[in-house]
């Protein structure tokens, strides 16, 4: 089943000169990991913006088309229940703070207040979601007080806390160092086997490479290219659309210049050595 | 009443907070500089530009509460910060903060309105003092002769005219560098939009 | 010290108002000024107590002492009377004035102190939990919660927006109108900073479900106990024997 359904979609800011999205379509099917990519000034971010209803409702301007969630146009939602159906968080960690608690775990545990949840299961997920993070040795700092990459974390946290079932992670990363970013999306494919549809707009490409099931390409409002990730990433072709390939990419493609084919492009290291470990027998090579 | 409501969308009551934090540090500042006026209502005053007067007004009711907890006097001068925040919401839908002049007139109107509410409560809650260096003003009238009531009125057409209209300035000179892109998205930005053309491709702070 | 410290600022918030409350008008019920006049020293008391006696002591006498010594001066001067006890030139200090500014100050004073002291003892993140269970608005009291949570925070900008301004050579000291010129550079990046994130805020709010319409629970536990309702109790008994003892006695 698709849990997103978006339909002849354009729209233009109320001050830009020009449209950001240009009529398009696109289905996002449940419980895959969607990662959303392109060049700067692309539309991601105004996609993501228009999927949570945020647009029209709080930028205004036109948008035509449809943007279905579940079957019903996002803009006919109950601010409530679409609250808990996506859960949003975007790029700056510094206003994704409610402003208004004194501790890291009041803040994880608002989201859910507002839903009304019982105090004791709020006690119990935030506390798991604390876990899960490993964000413990911060629970009880001031959320004012945290660095960007924690404030990055809490954010995230104070989101999937809530357990919608689709999550848009607009570049949830920006802050955080490598290791950080492999934590996260190690939280973000836990959130994937647990069923929950994503979408995530990222750049770093080996990281989409490992755990997106599907890659979108955006760039000028338009899809320029779409599908699996093992077939868009190893297409030349995306480098067109400022997306760079693997490192385990290019040297395959750089081999197939040299006319050594390997069985298939590989995206990721596992694959890569798969694929180079089976070229190499065929080559009669012992590894 | 339904016009009320209205106005009071989640991204208006988010401006609330921060135009009176806005006020309480301006305030401070005044003080780190020890100018002599209370410039402690520009963010009640920009408020208003943006989202009209009854959230201007709740702006400046806030402030007026925040301060009391520091100073209870300023409590009684609740519905002077208020009345600040209608009339500059009132006259901004009208135009008269699109410019410099019609700023500076507004800021004449919201004086009147000031003083016209702060002198009673001064006087009759005060006793026609107000704890500040401007009541030496007030003193020497009443030194020469005057009553209290003329007295006060005077000292406050000193006070707070200058304080009123520097005060609009400053919100007027805010708002205009305050980018289109953010504007759209405020109740009443639209009054503001293409103030000046070479801000369009310049995005400044807001 | 340490329990009946505790105590006071364990009250329900809604109790200390009471308390702050009956301070504020007993005084109006009361003849004369020398009631009112122990208030403050009451308040002062409690604030001693509760271990708040620095920023109680701070508030009253930068909040309300400057006034009441001005309405003492412009009062005594300039109030009409004949009375007069003391002169010199033009000007004298007359009875009338003197009764007159102390009947004003002392209700001033009264009043003024119960709010420092209420506002004292009382945290305003459980002043606003409470007007929640009393079924008003998240969102006003959001705004109120929010304000006092950003102050802090604005104020730290400020003074690192002045710091830069200084090594760039912006004189914050000096004549008025130099101060002045300090003024709007200081303030005006601090302003349009500080509002640029209400845009993004509102998205924040709106996916952790502000807005939604559902009854909302809290982490923040307020209760009433057996003190507040001894507090409250011993309230009543003492308003109604001023009434009893200034009207039927
Ligand atoms: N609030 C706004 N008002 C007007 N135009 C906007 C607004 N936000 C973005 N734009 C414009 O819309 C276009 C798409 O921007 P968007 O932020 O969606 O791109 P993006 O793909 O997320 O880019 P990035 O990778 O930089 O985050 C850009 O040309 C941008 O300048
Ligand atoms: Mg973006």
């Amino acid at each position: 089943m698709s849990a997103i359904e978006i339909r002849n979609l354009s729209y233009q800011y109320p001050t830009g000169s020009e449209e950001v999205l240009h009529n398009l379509n696109l289905t996002i099917e449940s419980g895959k990991f969607y990662a959303l990519a392109g060049v700067n000034g692309g539309g991601k971010t105004t996609l993501c913006n228009v999927i949570r209803g945020f647009i029209p409702h709080f930028f205004k301007g036109e948008r035509t088309g449809k943007v279905l969630i579940e079957g019903k146009d996002v803009q006919d939602w109950d601010p409530s229940d679409l609250a808990q159906k996506v859960g949003f968080v975007f790029q700056n960690p510094f206003t994704q703070i409610s402003g208004v608690k004194e501790t890291v775990f009041d803040e994880i545990a608002f989201g859910l207040e507002n839903l009304g949840v019982e105090v004791d299961v709020i006690r119990q997920r935030v506390q798991d979601i604390i876990g899960l993070l490993g964000i413990g040795y911060i629970q009880d700092k001031n959320p004012n007080e945290l660095s960007g990459g924690q404030k990055q974390r809490v954010a995230l946290a104070s989101i999937i806390v809530m357990e919608p079932d689709i999550l848009i992670f607009d570049e949830p990363t920006s802050q955080l160092d490598p290791q950080g970013t492999e934590e996260i999306f190690r939280v973000i494919d836990i959130m994937k086997k647990k069923g929950k549809t994503i979408i995530l707009v990222e750049h770093k490409i080996e990281l989409i490479a490992e755990y997106a099931d599907y890659v979108i390409v955006l760039q000028d409002g338009e899809i320029k290219k779409q599908g699996r990730t093992e077939e868009v990433l190893a297409d030349e072709a995306t480098q067109d659309f400022g997306l760079g390939l693997t490192q385990y990419t290019l040297l395959d493609l750089a081999m197939r210049k040299q006319h050594m084919h390997t069985e298939r492009i590989p995206i990721t290291e596992g694959d890569s050595v798969s694929v180079m470990k089976q070229w190499m027998e065929f080559q009669g090579v012992k590894a | 009443m339904k016009n009320f409501k209205k106005d009071f969308t989640l991204i208006s009551i988010l401006l609330i907070p921060i135009g009176v934090a806005v006020n309480v540090v301006a305030g401070e500042l005044v003080e780190i500089l020890k100018i002599p006026l209370f410039l402690n209502q520009i963010g009640t005053m920009i408020v208003a530009m943006v989202a009209g007067p009854w959230v201007g007004a709740v702006t400046g009711g806030v402030s007026k509460l925040i301060f009391g907890i520091f100073n209870p006097t300023q409590l009684a001068f609740m519905p002077v910060a208020m009345a600040s925040g209608i009339v500059v919401g009132l006259m901004a839908k009208k135009g008269f903060t699109k410019n410099a002049w019609k700023t500076a007139f507004t800021g004449f109107i919201v004086a009147l309105v000031a003083i016209l509410i702060a002198t009673p409560t001064t006087v009759i809650v005060f006793g026609g003092a107000s704890g500040t260096g401007s009541d030496t003003i007030t003193a020497v009238l009443l030194a020469s002769g005057k009553e209290i009531w003329a007295s006060v009125f005077t000292q406050k057409i000193f006070v707070e005219s200058i304080d009123k209209i520097l005060s609009i300035m400053v919100a007027y000179m805010i708002v205009r560098k305050m980018s289109d892109q953010y504007l759209s998205k405020q109740k009443y930005g639209h009054l503001y939009l293409n103030m000046n053309q070479n801000k369009h491709n310049r995005k400044i702070g807001a | 010290m340490e329990r009946p410290g505790k105590f006071i600022l364990n009250l329900y918030p809604t109790t200390k108002f009471l308390f702050a409350f009956c301070l504020m008008m007993t005084p109006l019920l009361l003849p004369g000024y020398l009631y009112s006049y122990m208030v403050p020293v009451l308040c002062l008391v409690i604030a001693l107590i509760a271990g708040k006696t620095k920023l109680y002591v701070n508030f009253v006498l930068k909040g309300l002492v400057p006034i009441v010594v001005m309405i003492f001066l412009l009062q005594s001067f300039f109030y009409p009377g004949d009375t007069v006890l003391w002169s010199w030139s033009i000007f004298s200090i007359k009875q009338e004035g003197i009764h007159f500014s102390l009947q004003l100050t002392s209700k001033i004073l009264a009043i003024g102190s119960s709010i420092v002291l209420f506002f004292q003892i009382t945290k305003i993140n459980d002043l606003s939990r409470a007007l929640e269970l009393m079924g008003i608005s998240p969102k006003a009291t959001y705004v109120l919660s929010a304000a006092l949570n950003i102050i802090p925070e604005m104020r730290l900008q400020l003074l690192r927006i002045m710091d830069a301004q200084k090594t760039r050579g912006v004189e914050t000291e000096g004549s008025l109108t130099i101060r002045m010129k300090a003024f709007v550079p200081a303030l005006t990046p601090l302003i349009l900073s500080s509002f640029s994130s209400t845009d993004e805020k509102a998205i924040t709010l709106e996916s952790r479900a502000f807005t939604a319409r559902t009854k909302k629970t809290s982490l923040h536990h307020l209760e009433k106990t057996k003190s507040d309702h001894v507090v409250r109790a011993l309230l009543v008994i003492a308003v109604v024997s001023i009434l009893i003892g200034r009207f039927f006695l």
